[in-house]
């Protein structure tokens, strides 16, 4: 019966619905795209540079855990001797690139032959390796993206490079160009800030990280399977802090909105709840009445929201494919949990001014 | 026998900003099981107040107010509540019906909150002694004035209260629809013994009454 009350006040309304709706549609769906947005940033750059095939990370001391940031360059050198340590099959030198130009975007400098060395080489989906210093690999997603071609040329650190092939994604960056000429247009030759160290085997990978910690000392080393664990939100200084305060407008939107909504909705319909008064209804029958159907309204947003975020991540990926959003089910609940306690708490005080409307007053309203 | 309602010296003040309002200034009334009381008299005279009263739905200033059993001094804003719930049919001049629902919600909706659930046996005779059950599909809007004021009445009574209070149920209808809706009255009181206390201006509409109390200044001065 509360609920045919409650349905039929809301087809009664169906602006106010409609905006009630919309506005949990959108906290719900902004909740879950800028979580999934930072999770699928961060744990997609940490599958891609598990995706290298090294064992161990190797940086200079003071390195971030995030690859690019702030990193003084070491010597090749010690790559050389890295590489002559027991167990130790191949080891990779690297500059990692932080190009600001468009997006955040790295750039691997590599040294092919060993880079394919840890990593079992390059699939080619078109073109081939590297052949003049301006060369440039592409992987499939970017290529896709930004409608490149073998041929194509891009500008990066104010050099055109061409695109001599296009791999398969996963292998650390989505670019990739020769170490030697990314350390000529950067300024450090013969210098590397990330070594990638595969083992003869992955399972003397600590063995092999603490004897190169024994050398290296105070240097960042860091087995594959720690940086991984590492690489979580939650870690990313400033990034828990951006969703935390996304989030909070999120539900303060969806709260403000029902909050208003219910509360013009109780003005409006102040005869109707001396109605119900004077028919005996008791103050938790009128505040249960008000709940549930900003409850009900929250329901309909949530499952408009999921369905929003899910168009909404269609329509980005379209337009940047190089984005990813992952959209996890503990997250939508999260998102569908913190909408309903929103809406709740939006419309207690309504519910609460509803219960103790004086009947007789509530039934001469106008 | 014991009476339904018996009140002694009530009074009932309403507070306007700094000066106290007296609507009620001593009524004493005494009302038995199934009796038909018209209340009259002149504009502002306080009937509305003392029907508000012993409906629950505000509490007196001082006095006696005992209905069926319950003796108002001693009962909380909740327990006015429930009192209401399950002993008082109120009707209104307004008729006051909810808009969105259809009047067979409308009276549904008092079972509900009654919290007895829907009884099939008493709303089908209900609805067919007012003769609205062709309309119980029917929006508030979409019905006349008359047939809204006979499905107040039966949304009144299907939980069977012990009491019908009717605030002037007639003021908003032409006189042929208030013919209809008194004899419905009348025809309640005579078929189920039922209780009932109106308010009215209409001195024919009294005249269906076996009792009629005149009211004036906040008190009564003729029964
Ligand atoms: N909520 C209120 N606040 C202040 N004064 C009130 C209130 N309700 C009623 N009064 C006053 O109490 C007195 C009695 O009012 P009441 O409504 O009982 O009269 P009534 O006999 O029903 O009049 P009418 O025939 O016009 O309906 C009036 O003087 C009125 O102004
Ligand atoms: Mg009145």
């Amino acid at each position: 019966m509360v609920n045919k009350l409650i349905l039929s006040n809301v087809l009664h309304r169906p602006i106010r619905t409609a905006v009630s709706v919309l506005a949990v549609a959108i906290e719900v769906a902004m909740v879950i795209l800028v979580v999934g947005l930072c999770h699928g940033l961060v744990s997609d750059s940490a599958r891609r540079v598990e995706g290298v095939g090294a064992d161990i990370l190797v940086r200079p001391p003071g390195a971030s855990f995030m690859l690019g940031l702030g990193e003084a360059p070491m010597p090749v050198a010690i790559g050389q001797r890295l590489a002559e340590l027991p167990r130790v099959l191949a080891v990779a030198p690297a500059i990692i690139h932080v190009n600001s130009q468009e997006s955040l975007d790295l750039i691997y400098g590599i040294d092919l032959p060993s880079f394919n060395a840890v990593s079992g080489g390059f699939v080619y989906h078109a073109g081939g390796p590297f052949q003049e210093p301006y060369d440039m690999l592409v992987d499939d997603i970017y290529a896709n993206g930004h409608r490149v071609k073998v041929g194509t040329t891009i500008n990066v650190l104010n050099h055109d490079f061409r695109v001599c092939g296009i791999v398969e994604h996963g292998k650390g960056a989505r670019r990739f160009i020769q170490l030697a000429t990314l350390q000529d247009l950067t300024g450090s030759h013969d210098k590397a800030t990330t070594f990638f160290v595969k083992c003869t085997d992955p399972a003397y990978t600590d063995e092999v990280a603490n004897k190169i910690k024994a050398w290296l000392e105070g240097y960042n080393i860091l087995p594959i399977k720690e940086y991984m664990s590492l690489m979580t939100s939650n870690n990313i200084p400033g990034l828990n802090y951006f969703i935390t305060v996304m989030i909070a407008l999120a539900v303060g939107i969806g709260f403000l909105v029902i909050f208003l909504s219910m509360y013009t909705t109780i003005t409006e319909r102040t005869r109707e709840i001396g109605i119900l008064k004077s028919l005996g209804a008791s103050k938790t029958y009128i505040i249960s009445v008000i709940l549930r159907e900003a409850t009900f309204l929250t329901a309909i947003g949530v499952i408009a929201g999921f369905m929003g975020a899910v168009i909404l991540r269609k329509v980005m990926g379209g337009i940047f494919p190089t984005l990813p959003v992952e959209m996890t089910w503990d997250w939508r609940l999260y998102a569908a949990c913190l909408a309903l306690m929103g809406s709740i708490l939006g419309s207690f005080y309504p519910a609460l001014r509803a219960a103790q409307l004086d009947p007789v007053d509530a039934l001469a309203y106008e | 026998m014991e009476p339904i309602i018996s009140v002694k010296s009530l009074t009932k003040n309403y507070r306007l900003g700094k000066v106290d309002v007296p609507a009620l200034r001593g009524v004493d009334l005494v009302v038995q099981e199934g009796e038909f009381v018209a209340v009259v008299g002149p504009s502002g005279c306080g009937k509305s107040t003392l029907l508000h009263i012993l409906g629950g739905l505000t509490g007196p200033s001082d006095g006696q107010v005992c209905i069926d059993g319950n003796d108002f001094r001693l009962m909380t804003d909740a327990d006015r509540t429930r009192f209401r719930r399950h002993k008082i049919g109120f009707v209104f001049q307004r008729f006051n019906l909810l808009p969105t629902l259809s009047a067979r919600d409308n009276i549904a909706i008092a079972q509900h909150i009654q919290g007895n659930g829907f009884n099939p046996h008493r709303f089908e005779a209900i609805t067919r002694m007012l003769g609205i059950e062709k309309k119980l599909h029917h929006r508030p809007f979409a019905l006349s004035g008359g047939e809204q004021q006979r499905v107040a009445i039966a949304r009144a009574v299907i939980c069977e209260p012990k009491i019908l209070l009717a605030d002037e149920p007639t003021g908003n209808l032409d006189t042929e629809n208030s013919q209809v809706v008194l004899d419905m009255l009348r025809e309640l009181n005579r078929t189920f013994r039922q209780t009932v206390l109106m308010i009215t201006h209409n001195p024919e509409a009294a005249g269906i009454a076996n009792r009629v109390i005149h009211m004036r200044d906040g008190r009564i001065i003729s029964d």
